[in-house]
């Protein structure tokens, strides 16, 4: 009997541990599943928020940041937009420079390009040809040829391609030579340097009375250290399409014997940035920079040009007196997406229209950011009293050269990081000036087929014929 | 038990949805991306072609990439070579009590907390012709014109290297120090009576128990090693003239200077092969150290 009850006993206990296990279990199980739902819930919520827009909304895509003027300036625009169009919203987003790329190539995948896009010159052609620009030619059309014409015409060829129009640029930059006159009085340089030779006899006599570096600019494996290049090439008659040609190697030959001399430092070739020169340029380490117009929106603002007081500009030297100063020109563009709506087509080409007029394009440079405007009739509208820095950079906007023409059109960034390479060998001596572009040339035209190579070449040397006057 | 056990991998769930999405979805995209021509162009206007291996063929051919390569073994051997025996070295001193031994110890670990930028910019600094190693040897007559630490051919790399070394010492020593801790003492006390000295007890005592934890080192060591990729981006972006890339800042280069996608993805797939075979490597060497003390 005592058996039997013991067997009860043990059994019952026993069941009674499994059914605690099975209600522990079922309670954790509940407990997850509920959680799990919650969580769906939540992100359901969130997506349905992101679909709920009954108002027509016109999305703009830059990197003005909220607060600052340029971002006033394309708001001042929404409002005059809204006059005509009240029932529009107007959406600004920000995203910073160096992500704009990037995010743009995330959204053509997942096809939610904004209606309105930045995008930086150089990048244009490759987005023509993906076709991630909408065709404009008819609008502008209608607009009339006048306004079309009013843009100054290197910023009319990078926002077209075969006859059709795909963007506009509101803004322009390029490069000059900034110097100290302080540092030159102390050496007894009278008057900034014209040709190669005079820069190179300047700095020898900076090196030998104030033992600095004389000149900088950027040479680090990037855009912003390719193009600080370009001057010295295309003013020598050199084409990107041609490094193998004496104008290129002389251009490049002239680079490193400043810095084998000693009058260039070699840290060029890894600064972070023009800005870096700036910083050295500020702090009295080097007397002339190769920089651009940005900088007085930037780092060259008022109070530290007022406590500086010797900071001057002039056109960076040549080889022989007479030849022209070739720049090229920066600067972003506006364009509508190719994938935006039809219905909403016409009433972003109205918000477009009014952002790229030339009153506009006058507030965003002079208010917003440094820049110079890229129209005839906002271009005369500055002041050069006012900014007598300005009036270099202004006169070369007018001739300035588009990079991607002068270096393969879609295939220019491919062009523009073989040559920073080459010139970063030769500035450090790891090959010669001529072995360096021999083997970048022959990389350049192993990128383009025969008849492209011909074609692209032509191209370069009419556009800097063209623009030096000859 | 009554239990059923399907329920279980319910529990499963979230862990692996999100392995697939953040993990294996990306792993496979970029297997994808590297058969395909990808550039600028294709691929927003979602064109690219299937080549099949014409991307590697061209990659293995091309002479950055294999100047790259070598780099990259180089600098992932000589880095662990040094941060293992110089975090080693510190485990050992730090063994033993000392005045100031916690203070020390904090201050080992600050090139693990500073930030990777902060630490960048200041070897770019510190290696600079303008900067405090030229500085230094200028001003005490050791050399006349500043030595090109990162701007010429060969120094780079190895300008590189030291950078690194310093970064990941506080990881090896963290490691090793635990592990160090863990042997009891009685080991040592019993040698002594026997009469070793210093590096016997090491070479005898010390390193066998700390097998385990020295290939766990390793192991990591080498796969956070061969991925580096902002210390070289901050200091060199590779250069100049393309000497100092790794896989990690080529493959970088490749896809948003050059906007060649499916090269650099080719590139990343060769560097994932390697890291893969490191780590099976230094895991049949634990596997034969773990059989062979069973």
């Amino acid at each position: 009997m005592n058996l039997v009850k013991n067997l009860r006993k043990y059994f019952r206990r026993r069941f009674r541990v499994i059914v605690k296990k099975e209600e522990y279990f079922m309670k954790c199980f509940m407990k997850w599943s509920l959680s799990m739902i919650l969580i769906v819930a939540m992100v359901l919520v969130v997506i349905s928020i992101g679909f709920t827009q009954e108002k027509v909304t016109i999305t703009v895509q830059d990197y003005f940041r909220p607060g600052e003027d340029s971002y006033k300036c394309v708001e001042e625009v929404a409002v005059e937009f809204k006059k005509n169009h009240p029932d529009v919203e107007v959406n600004q987003t920000y995203i910073p420079f160096a992500q704009l790329l990037p995010t743009m190539l995330q959204e053509s995948l997942t096809k939610t390009l904004p209606d309105i896009l930045m995008a930086d010159n150089p990048w244009l052609p490759q987005l023509i040809k993906a076709g991630t620009l909408k065709d404009i030619t008819d609008k502008v059309k209608e607009w009339g040829w006048k306004n079309w014409e009013d843009f100054f015409k290197g910023y009319r060829e990078i926002t077209s391609s075969e006859g059709k129009i795909y963007a506009f640029q509101y803004t322009t930059n390029n490069l000059a030579l900034f110097y100290r006159e302080s540092l030159l009085d102390k050496a007894g340089i009278a008057n900034p340097p014209e040709t190669w030779q005079e820069l190179k006899e300047d700095c020898k006599k900076i090196r030998e009375v104030l033992d600095i570096y004389g000149f900088a600019f950027d040479a680090e494996a990037s855009e912003e250290g390719s193009w600080q290049f370009f001057p010295f090439l295309w003013s020598n008659g050199g084409s990107l399409l041609e490094l193998d040609q004496p104008e290129a190697i002389e251009a490049l030959q002239f680079l490193t014997d400043m810095v084998k001399e000693g009058y260039v430092p070699r840290d060029i070739v890894n600064i972070n940035g023009q800005g870096d020169l700036t910083k050295w340029f500020i702090n009295g380490e080097v007397a002339f920079m190769v920089n651009g117009n940005w900088e007085f929106g930037w780092q060259l603002t008022e109070d530290v040009m007022q406590r500086l007081g010797d900071v001057n500009v002039a056109p960076i030297p040549v080889r022989e007196k007479g030849m022209r100063t070739m720049v090229p020109f920066g600067g972003e563009c506006f364009g509508i997406s190719s994938n935006i709506d039809p219905v909403k087509y016409d009433l972003a080409w109205e918000f477009l229209k009014l952002l790229v007029s030339s009153d506009s394009i006058l507030r965003l440079n002079v208010n917003g950011l440094g820049g110079l405007p890229t129209r005839a009739s906002a271009a005369e509208k500055i002041s050069v009293e006012e900014l007598p820095f300005l009036k270099i950079f202004l006169e070369q906007s007018q001739y300035a050269l588009p990079r991607p023409l002068m270096g393969g059109i879609d295939k220019y960034p491919e062009v523009s990081s073989t040559v920073w390479v080459a010139v970063q060998k030769a500035l450090t001596g790891i090959a010669t000036p001529e072995e360096a572009f021999k083997e970048a040339a022959r990389t350049i035209q192993g990128l383009f087929s025969p008849e492209d190579y011909e074609k692209y070449k032509q191209l370069a040397r009419k556009l800097l014929q063209e623009a030096s006057g000859k | 038990m009554k239990t059923s056990s399907y329920k279980l991998y319910f529990f499963l769930i979230p862990a692996l949805v999100y392995q697939l999405i953040f993990g294996i979805y990306p792993l496979i995209y970029n297997l994808i991306l590297s058969l395909k021509d990808v550039n600028l162009i294709t691929y927003m206007g979602g064109t690219s072609q299937w080549i099949g291996l014409s991307n590697y063929v061209q990659t293995l051919k091309d002479t950055v990439f294999q100047r790259t390569f070598f780099n990259t073994l180089v600098f992932t051997g000589l880095s662990l070579s040094f941060q293992f025996i110089i975090g080693f070295l510190l485990a050992l001193l730090f063994n033993h009590s000392f005045p100031l031994k916690g203070l020390l110890q904090s201050l080992i670990m600050v090139p693990w907390i500073l930030p990777i930028i902060v630490s960048g910019f200041f070897f770019r600094w510190f290696f600079s012709d303008q900067g405090m190693v030229n500085g230094f040897l200028l001003s005490w007559g050791l050399i006349d014109k500043p030595i090109p630490w990162i701007t010429s051919q060969i120094l780079p790399l190895f300008s590189l290297i030291v950078a690194n070394i310093w970064l990941g010492i506080p990881f090896s020593f963290v490691l090793l120090y635990t592990g160090l801790r863990a042997i009891p003492l009685e080991l040592f006390e019993s040698a002594d009576i026997d009469g070793t000295n210093w590096w016997q007890k090491i070479l005898f005592i010390t390193v066998p128990l700390l097998k385990p934890v020295i290939i766990t080192t390793l192991t990591l060591g080498c796969i956070f090693t061969v991925k580096v990729f902002d210390l070289v981006w901050i200091i060199t972006k590779g250069g100049p003239g393309e000497v100092s890339h790794l896989l990690s800042t080529l493959s970088y280069s490749l896809a948003f200077n050059k906007f060649h996608f499916g090269k650099a993805s080719s590139v990343l797939v060769i560097m994932l092969c390697l890291v893969i075979g490191l780590t099976v490597l230094l895991n049949s060497i634990r596997a034969e150290e773990e059989s062979s003390i069973g």
